[in-house]
């Protein structure tokens, strides 16, 4: 089944929010086993559209599948196959990080032994073992992303949703963080993420879309995005960013 | 190296002076935006609105009664009692049950150069742009139609005077009293002080009820008056009966009773003023939390606390381990927990001792009191305690507010999450309850009557449960995300109001059964109270969760969109 399903197919999404329309018809096909990534500048719908292609918001038309799995008709199992980073969402942080863990293990119904022995080697891995006894509401924010990170990581999924991992955080957990994704994708996972750091993405990924408006206006594997030039360029040249300013702002300099 | 241009903008721009204009005009334009394309918002403050109107109307009818009437006689009386009521009440409600509206956030202010003063009088004075204290000044304008009908024009001066006084004394009072609350339970080493001091705040509403009750009783108004008088010379009484005094020739006694006013008003202001600085720093003050001493052993070993150890380690259990550990952990619904607490425990007693016989009172009369209530009354005063604790779960996805985001992530079953949440909360409030209906039978000598108050209890209590559920899931709304346990949003006060009421109108409704029960079976009843609530209760209990959690199902990322605060 998974041959001829892409890991994540998104058909005609839009989302409206008070009269202005936030997410216009978005169609992606992220091929299973892709590292792919989802660019775009601020207010484009890049949150919008990955809530709902995992189920956090109801889209006004258009359909998500993960896999095969239509995420609003049969959500069990879609919700199942994935691991979602939301970005902007609080987490439980009234708990402690391995309580947060334990929490979403059994969430997904898995087995306490193994929610025991995953969480403690995440905690491990991921640097945050130190801090088992400190709520997450007192984490800085890169350990808060790393512990949502392991959240989603936890029940083991097969495609991964992850909004935006690498904003706040700093070198050395972005590294870590880079490097335990790679892994995941090495080993046949699916990853989906969303970003504005351009090099994070030219660095990792193998597909890339730029979203700008609510609509998709490049899409294909990284090479065929940027053909010979570099992603920024690219980038600033599809989404019409402005560039330098002349004569105003020169009370800034003094 | 400084251009000329920068050193001549700076230098031709001095720094224009901000003041409480400014903040009117801000709260004004926050609130105008917040209703903007929300129709319900709009719908839910004028409805608000007109409450309000209707209770100002019979205020102002209460207050202006003795000048209607032309009768000065218990002039003293109504203005002390009534506005010493409306002081108390501006400092108490909003602990117990509204939470202050928090439009213009402290914290928002903390980077502005402001000086503490500005600041303090800008939030002042846009907190007075509000409706409630819009209802106070009309309901209030009545003891200037009092003194004026009593005293002629210069009493009738006094009294605009002494109405403004104090209701700038009713709002400061209520500002600084949240906030110090706010910065107390905000702060991890006091926090628990905070939390006993707030119950024995709260549970002040008690006895002051029961005073209020046995004032309205006693026949003899001469020594009520004494009182009043008294009351009239504290912070309490002494702005609204300024007015009458010069309307009854103690001409001496206003600028006084405006002094005491002042000095009391200006205390309050440099109370609020010292706890609006950390909440401006808020939460970077808290410091960090202690080292918590968990379970030894695995990660989910740690999750669930004692209380909730005997659960089964699958989803159902999480979600209690999760929920049981909020109810402590979080200020918010730490306070709610607290206020259940004390109400819950006072307010029976307070039915009963008072309801119960309308001519034994005081500390003689307490056991005949007790010895006529009767089993209506307890499983009225019962019915009345389920309900306020259940109602407590009427916004129970607002207090989690975007974090249920990963409720939805895992699709947890709608009837499945419902459960969890009440047992979670039953772990806290059954025992909580079990207590209050034993202390009350021992109270009265009546230990057979455990069975009839438990039953009641109980039975109410899961009514509760299902109508709250239900209401939890469709009338959802977001909490600010600050550090104040009692910020509430612009307008989501009403909309709290209005909910609740509904919530416990239709608990109570379901309740009725135990009630009829208790009036028609006789002494049957009390044997048969027992098992019938707990029954009862379980049975709407779970059945709530079945209907409610079939609606949950439908609507998940719906309710997660209103829970999530605006930002």
């Amino acid at each position: 089944m998974t041959v001829e399903h892409p890991a994540l197919a998104l058909r005609g999404l839009a989302k409206r929010f008070d009269g202005t329309i936030a997410v216009a018809g978005v169609d992606l096909d992220v091929p299973a086993g892709s590292f792919y990534g989802l660019l775009g500048p601020n207010g484009a719908g890049k949150t919008t559209t990955l809530s709902m292609a995992v189920g956090l918001l109801r889209p006004d038309a258009g359909l998500a599948q993960v896999l095969g799995h239509d995420v609003w008709q049969d959500p069990v199992t879609a919700k199942r196959l994935l691991g979602v980073m939301p970005d902007g969402v609080r987490l439980f942080d009234r708990l402690t990080g391995a309580e947060l863990l334990a929490y979403n293990g059994l969430l997904r119904g898995m087995d306490p032994a193994v929610v025991d022995q995953r969480a403690a080697e995440l905690l491990d891995v991921l640097a945050l073992g130190d801090a088992d006894r400190t709520l997450v509401v007192d984490y800085s924010a890169g350990m808060k992303k790393k512990i949502g990170l392991a959240c989603a990581l936890l029940h083991g999924p097969r495609v991964l949703v992850l909004d935006e991992p690498f904003e706040a955080v700093d070198p050395v957990s972005a590294a870590l963080i880079r490097d335990i994704l790679t892994r995941y994708a090495a080993g046949g996972g699916t990853v989906v993420f969303s970003s504005h750091v351009m090099e994070v993405v030219e660095r990792l990924c193998s597909h890339v879309a730029i979203l700008a408006d609510g609509t998709i206006k490049r899409v294909g594997t990284l090479d065929e995005v940027r053909g010979d030039r570099s992603l920024e360029q690219v980038f600033v040249e599809v989404v019409g960013g402005r560039t330098a300013t002349g004569e105003e702002l020169s009370w800034l300099s003094r | 190296m400084a251009l000329p241009v920068s050193a001549d903008a700076t230098a031709a721009a001095p720094v224009r002076s901000v003041s409480a204009r400014h903040f009117v005009r801000l709260k004004l334009r926050v609130m105008g935006n917040s209703f903007r394309g929300q129709g319900w918002r709009i719908a839910m403050f004028i409805g608000g609105a007109l409450l309000g109107l209707w209770f100002a109307a019979s205020g102002f009818f209460l207050f202006a009664a003795p000048g209607l009437t032309g009768n000065g006689e218990y002039a003293v009386l109504v203005a002390a009692a009534g506005g010493g009521l409306l002081v108390l009440g501006w400092l108490l409600l909003p602990l117990v049950f509204f939470g202050v509206d928090e439009t213009l956030d402290p914290a928002r202010f903390a980077l502005l150069p402001l000086p503490r003063r500005t600041l303090v009088t800008g939030l002042f004075v846009a907190a007075l742009i509000s409706v409630p204290v819009l209802a106070v000044l009309i309901a209030s304008s009545g003891l200037v139609l009092t003194a004026w009908s009593l005293g002629g024009w210069s009493a009738g001066l006094v009294a605009v005077l002494g109405v403004l006084a104090g209701l700038l004394l009713c709002v400061a009072a209520s500002r600084a009293v949240t906030s110090a609350f706010a910065t107390m339970l905000r702060s991890r080493r006091v926090r628990d002080l905070a939390a006993v001091l707030l119950a024995v705040t709260a549970a002040l509403l008690g006895p002051l009820q029961i005073f209020g009750l046995a004032a309205l009783r006693e026949a003899d108004w001469a020594r009520l008056t004494g009182v009043a008088t008294v009351i009239g010379w504290t912070p309490l009484g002494a702005p609204w009966t300024a007015g009458i005094d010069v309307a009854e020739g103690r001409v001496w006694a206003a600028p006084v009773k405006l002094l005491i006013t002042v000095v009391a008003l200006g205390a309050l202001l440099a109370w609020w003023s010292r706890s609006l600085e950390s909440a401006m720093v808020g939460a970077a003050s808290a410091g960090k939390a202690p080292a918590r001493r968990g379970v030894a052993g695995g990660a989910v070993a740690q999750l669930f606390p004692r209380v909730a150890g005997w659960a089964r380690r699958d989803r159902f259990g999480a979600l209690v381990a999760r929920e049981a550990r909020y109810w402590w952990r979080d200020a918010r619904r730490r306070a709610n927990l607290i206020t259940v607490a004390v109400v819950g425990i006072f307010v029976p007693v307070m039915i009963n001792v008072t309801g119960g016989d309308f001519a034994a009172m005081g500390e003689e009369g307490f056991t005949a009191a007790a010895s006529d209530s009767s089993p209506v009354v307890v499983t009225l005063s019962m019915v009345f305690v389920g309900v306020l604790a259940a109602v407590t779960l009427a916004n129970q996805f607002g207090f989690d507010g975007s974090a249920y985001a990963a409720n939805v992530v895992a699709g947890v079953p709608g009837r499945v999450e419902l459960r969890a949440r009440m047992t979670a909360f039953s772990l806290y409030v059954l025992p909580m309850l079990a207590v209050v209906a034993v202390a009350l039978s021992v109270l009265f000598g009546k230990p057979g009557w455990i069975g009839l108050t438990i039953g009641s209890l109980v039975a109410t209590y899961g009514a509760g449960l299902a109508v709250n559920s239900l209401v939890s899931v469709l009338g959802a709304y977001s909490l600010p995300e600050t550090s104040n346990p009692f910020a509430m949003n612009s307008g989501a006060g009403l909309a709290k109001g209005l909910l609740t009421v509904l919530a416990m109108l239709a608990s109570t409704v379901a309740a009725v059964p135990m009630v009829v029960a208790a009036a028609l079976l006789g002494d049957a009843w009390l044997w048969l109270a027992l098992p019938v609530g707990a029954g009862y209760g379980l049975g709407a209990a779970l059945l709530g969760a079945y209907l409610a959690g079939d609606v949950l199902d439908r609507r998940q990322p719906e309710l997660l969109a209103t829970v999530t605060p605006r930002r």
